[in-house]
Order: structure tokens, then sequence, then C-alpha cells
């Protein structure tokens, strides 16, 4: 790192790095990656520090399914090849209760998994106390994040985040899951969350309105302290925070993630070269999914959906926007469409 | 509704017929509207409904109801002498108190996610209640896809399945503390009832996998359940017609019940049910994942006593 000139400031904060490549960028590919891929991509994270690589089908463990989409590998397949790619970073795994169960989670952690990300709609905070409680009593890390955490206000996502604390949880935060915040809406979140619980808070960023690392920095500012971030930005859609922007940016900040900078361009590289079917670009579809607070994930599924039925996909996003449509409701895409047809006869 | 209504066997009332008398377990959403249902049945009373701790403002509904209430768990079942119980309690609670009741003649209907009693849909296999003592309602995603998957395994015959998988989304209001303790549970039966009822039209190595969803959306949406089964050659006009016999069916007890849509999709089928509660008042329109396991299991404790008459 010292060879790069950053020109550091000086609030030297220490910051987490997450690196959901493996596991949100499979979105991008359908959830297509396969194991030689993954190997490639954890060796290089691994030998650029980044803490932690988590690994699995987009929406987690136990996801892989028509509606959310099958995935190449099996949950086994994914977490055997990251594990053995592994010498120093941590393997990571997210469940979402509902998608993936208690079985899941035991079988990731026989695997090797050292952290655990419990994960829930903003709302829903109470169906994360099992399986916190499961991954404390296996001993792993146990972090809980609430997802869509746009749909509700600050008071309301500090209030669920201090619930998952009680239920054993040694991090908390929100996921920004459709890329609608603006950082001054990072700011009183993450703000409001870090005053009610005494653990470390997560942001996970999604650049639909070009602010994942805009609104990153903003939850970094107001005391978030474990960044989700993908190489490339590897995600649905506009994709996520990217990784390698995002350590810069907080390498010119003054602030410490560990990460050795060059090795992770590298790893992008990897990245890029063998993951990407294309780079993440905020073309208006993803932009309008961003502005209407639908889950970036949608993306393919609605634009397979369109041209089947001839319809503009603004107009389907526009129309689960409304509804109100949270992530694993892929199945209301066919019944929007199909609303949409009639109501343009 | 008077508590004192005569026990059912032995002294037969003039005015009404006589009711079995049920005791509800649980004083949740679930285990009110059961109450409430139990009442308003001409073949059952509610003589009690126990709670936990946590549920005082369910017992007060209960009690203005005319309910007795009590905190005492099964002690308080087994002083009340009952022909019936509703357990809407916990699926990890379950077991033990099939353990206090199987030795006695009462009918224990079970709406917790917890296996062992004998599985039933009305539609699909409601006769087992004559006879049964132990029935399980499976969970409300399972009386929602059952009757569809009914359908869709009788048309399409013997191994012609090759994969199903049921997403069921219900509303954030509509599920409790319980039901969210017990997701692991809801995902476990559901599958493996689909799995049972299913069998001898499940392809070898087909698989069955259940999702489920909490949404916040509001105004809350009604429960919905999407039903995706792999399996070609299907005739969806033939399909549809017993589609739409299966649904007036279930809408005979559940009237908010609706097949939305079925389709074809490349190798699949898919038919989306929708599930909105209307026959009763006490529910939110959207709590039909309430209302259809609720009516269900009344429906059931009805065709049981009326078995037991004759």
């Amino acid at each position: 790192m010292s060879a790069m000139e950053t020109g550091r400031g000086t609030s030297g904060a220490r910051v987490a790095i997450h690196d959901a490549t493996l596991r949100d960028g499979q979105h991008a590919v359908r959830h297509q990656l396969a194991a030689e891929q993954m190997r490639a991509y954890a060796q290089a994270a691994d030998r650029a520090g980044v803490p932690v690589v988590e690994v699995g089908h987009g929406n987690g463990l136990g996801a892989s399914s028509l509606q959310i989409g099958r995935a190449r590998l099996t949950d086994d397949a994914m977490l055997a090849a990251v594990r053995e790619a592994l010498t120093s970073s941590q393997m990571g795994v997210f469940m979402a209760p509902g998608w993936g169960t208690g079985k899941d989670l035991r079988n990731a952690v026989d695997h090797g998994a050292d952290v655990v990300r419990i994960a829930a709609h903003c709302t829903e905070a109470a169906v994360t106390e099992r399986h916190l409680g499961l991954a404390r009593d296996l001993g792993v890390e146990a972090q809980a994040v609430l997802l869509m955490s746009h749909m509700v206000g600050p008071g309301r996502l500090a209030e669920q985040c201090a619930r998952m604390v009680g239920f054993g949880a040694q991090a908390v935060g929100i996921m920004d899951s459709a890329g609608h915040y603006l950082p001054t809406d990072v700011t009183e979140r993450i703000r409001a969350i870090a005053a009610a619980v005494d653990v470390p808070v997560i942001f996970h960023g999604h650049n639909n309105l070009s602010l994942a690392v805009a609104n990153s920095v903003a939850a970094v500012e107001a005391g978030a302290t474990i960044i989700d971030a993908c190489a490339r930005g590897f995600g649905a859609g506009a994709g996520n925070t990217q990784l390698e922007a995002l350590v810069a940016v907080l390498d010119r900040m003054g602030h410490r993630t560990g990460i050795d900078l060059r090795a992770l361009l590298a790893a992008a590289d990897i990245a890029h070269e063998q993951l990407l079917d294309e780079l993440p670009a905020i073309d208006s579809v993803s932009l309008i999914s961003g502005l209407t607070g639908v889950f970036s994930g949608f993306k393919l599924p609605v634009l397979a959906a369109a041209t089947a039925a001839g319809l503009d996909p603004l107009d389907i996003f526009a129309e689960l926007g409304r509804r109100q449509a949270v992530a694993g409701q892929e199945d209301l895409i066919a019944v929007v469409v199909r609303d949409l047809t009639v109501r343009a006869q | 509704m008077s508590p004192e209504v005569a026990h059912t066997t032995g002294s037969q009332a003039h005015q009404r017929p006589a009711r079995l008398k049920a005791a509800v377990i649980g004083a949740g959403m679930l285990g009110i509207d059961l109450a409430h249902r139990i009442s308003a049945s001409s073949s059952l009373t509610c003589s009690l409904v126990v709670g936990g701790r946590n549920s005082v403002t369910g017992l007060r509904v209960a009690a203005e109801m005319g309910c007795a209430t009590s905190t005492s768990g099964m002690d308080a079942v087994a002083d009340a002498d009952v022909d019936v119980v509703f357990d809407a309690s916990n699926a990890s609670a379950h077991p033990s108190h099939w353990a206090d009741l199987a030795s006695t003649g009462v009918l224990l209907l079970d709406l917790t996610p917890s296996s062992g009693g004998t599985m039933v849909a009305p539609t699909v296999n409601g006769h087992l209640a004559e006879s049964g003592r132990h029935l399980s309602l499976v969970s409300c995603g399972g009386q929602a896809v059952l009757p569809v998957l009914d359908v869709v395994a009788r048309h399409c015959g013997p191994k012609a399945l090759q994969y199903i998988e049921v997403v069921t989304t219900a509303a954030s209001a509509s599920v409790g503390r319980a039901s969210r303790l017990n997701l692991d549970e809801y995902i476990a039966i559901t599958q493996y009832a689909v799995q049972k009822l299913t069998r001898d039209s499940l392809a070898m190595g087909g698989a069955v996998k259940v999702l489920a969803n909490l949404s916040p959306a509001l105004p809350a949406p009604a429960f919905r359940a999407e039903v995706a089964v792999v399996v070609s050659g299907v005739d969806l006009d033939a399909l549809r017609a017993d589609l739409e016999a299966a649904t007036v069916a279930v809408r005979a007890f559940a009237r908010g019940y609706e097949v939305v849509s079925c389709r074809v999709d490349g190798d699949m089928v898919r038919v989306t049910v929708a599930v909105a509660a209307e026959g009763g008042q006490w529910l939110p329109a959207y709590a039909g994942n309430v209302e259809i396991i609720n009516a269900a299991a009344v429906l059931m404790a009805e065709r049981h006593a009326a078995a037991r008459k004759t």
C-alpha cells in the first residue's frame, strides 16, 4: 500500500470490509458461478487481506429455487470451493429464514463458515431470533441485517436492530436492497442504529442512483464499521458498492481497512475477467428500480417477463414499487405483467 | 355463547343440538380467531382458551366472548373436561400436548407445524377426520396449496412430477411470534405434506421445495401461494376445469380462497393462489393464512363431531 500515493485524511476509523462478490454478485449472472471462478476470486481476495469473503446463492443458503433462480452449484460445492481457497480471510454466509433453514446453516458451519449473516425484511427482525441463537450455539460470528431497509424510518430500524442484538447478534445493520438511499437517508439511519446498539453496525449499498460509495462513506461517518462491497460492483442491476473504489476512498480518508489496495485491484481484475458477463451499469431499468424502491435482483426476471409480454420494463418496475414487492416475491412479477397486459387491452 | 351448554353425550338439549366442548391452546391471533369460529359453530362450543403469560390481550378478548380463560396450560385443559382441543401454541410444545391427551378420548387438532398427527386438508382427505384422534392441519401454506397439488397430481398421473416448489407470502401483521420461531418447521412440514400427498405422482428423485416470505408492505397484502410444478404434457384447459372445481370446494369453508391464475411456462405449470379472510368479523382481510387453517380445523372438528353422533 505504501507504494500508492493516497493523500490520507486523519479520521482514522477501523472499517471491516465484508466482500459479498461471490454471493450478491451471483444475481448478475443468474447464480451461475462455477467452482473454478469462485476459487480464483476467493484466492485473490484472500491475498489482498479482505477480512470476510461471503459465498452462496444470491439470496443465500437454501435459496436456489425456480422462484429466485437455480444456482449452478449446490451450497455444498460453493462452500467447499471457497473454503479451500481461503487461508487468512474468514468465510461468510448469508441466510434469510424462510429461504434457508437451520439445517442449511449447520451445513455451512460444518463446511467451515466463520461469519453467519441472518437476514430479515426491515420489519421482520423477529424471524432472526431462532437462527441467531443457533449461530451463537454453533460458535460462529453471528451478524444480522435488515433487507429492503428503505421501506421504514430510522427509529423503526434502530428498534429492530436492538431486538436482533437481544437475540444474540454480534453486529447488526441495514441493506439498501433497492439502491434507493441518498447519503442523508443513510446518515440518519446509521446514526439511529449506532445509538441504539453496542455492537458494530453494518451497511450494504446498491448503486442504482450512483451513490453506493457515497452512501457507504456516509455510513462510516455516521458510525458504521462493517461495510459490504463487491469487486467491480458485481451485483444485480446497477451493481453493489464497488469494493476497490470504496477501499481507495476510505484509504484517502484515513480509515483503515487492512486491505492491500494493489492486491485488491488484482482481485478486482480477476473478477472483471472471470466472473462478470458485463460491467454493472446504471441503465434506465436499474435507475427506475432504485427510484421505485424495488429489489435490484428483480432486474433480470423483469426484463425477461417484459420481453415475453411485450411490455415496457419501466412500467413493470413502477407497478412492483407501488405494490411494495420485497426480495423473494419474484412471483409478483408475473401477476403484475398479467394485470398490466389486461389494462393495456 | 352460554358456557353451560350441555356435554354432548347423555342429555340432549331440546332447543339446539348438543355440542362438543372445545379448548383452544394459544391466545394469539390464531387462537382468538379459533375461539370466534368455534363459538359460531353449531356443533362446537368454546369452553376454554389457554394462553401464556404474554397473552393478556388475547385472553381478555376470549373472556369478553364468554370463554373461560386460563394461564395454567394443560392442567386447565384437563380440568375443563373437553372433547376437542385445538393446539395453536408452538411446534416445540405440541408433542407434550399429545402425550397428555393420547390416552383420553379427546380429539386433538394441531395447528402448529409439528409432525405426528394425521395430516388433513378438508377437500383432499377430510374423511380422515371422522375416525382420527390426532389431526395435523399441516400449515396455512399447506392448506392453501394441497388442494391445488392434489388436482395437479391426479391430472398428471404416476411419476410425472419432476419437481414441486411452493412459495408463500404472508403479511407481516398476520404472523405471530410462535410462527416466526417455527419457520423451519413450517417449511419442513409443508414439504413433508406435499411429498406425502403427491407420493404416487412424484418422479423418482423428484424434490419438493418450500419457501416462505413475510411482507412488510402496507396496506398489508392478502396471503399468497405460488405453486410451480415441473411436468410435461399438461392439458391446460382440463387442468383449469379441475382446479375450478377444487376451488369451489375450498370456498365452501374459506370464502376468500381464489386460484388467481394457472398457466404453462416452459416445462412448468404455475398456479397462483390468493387467500383473503372473509369468513369472520374479527380477522383483517389480509389474514387469509389464519382464516384458511382455522376454518379447515373447525370444519374437521365438526366432521368428527358429526361422525361421533352417528
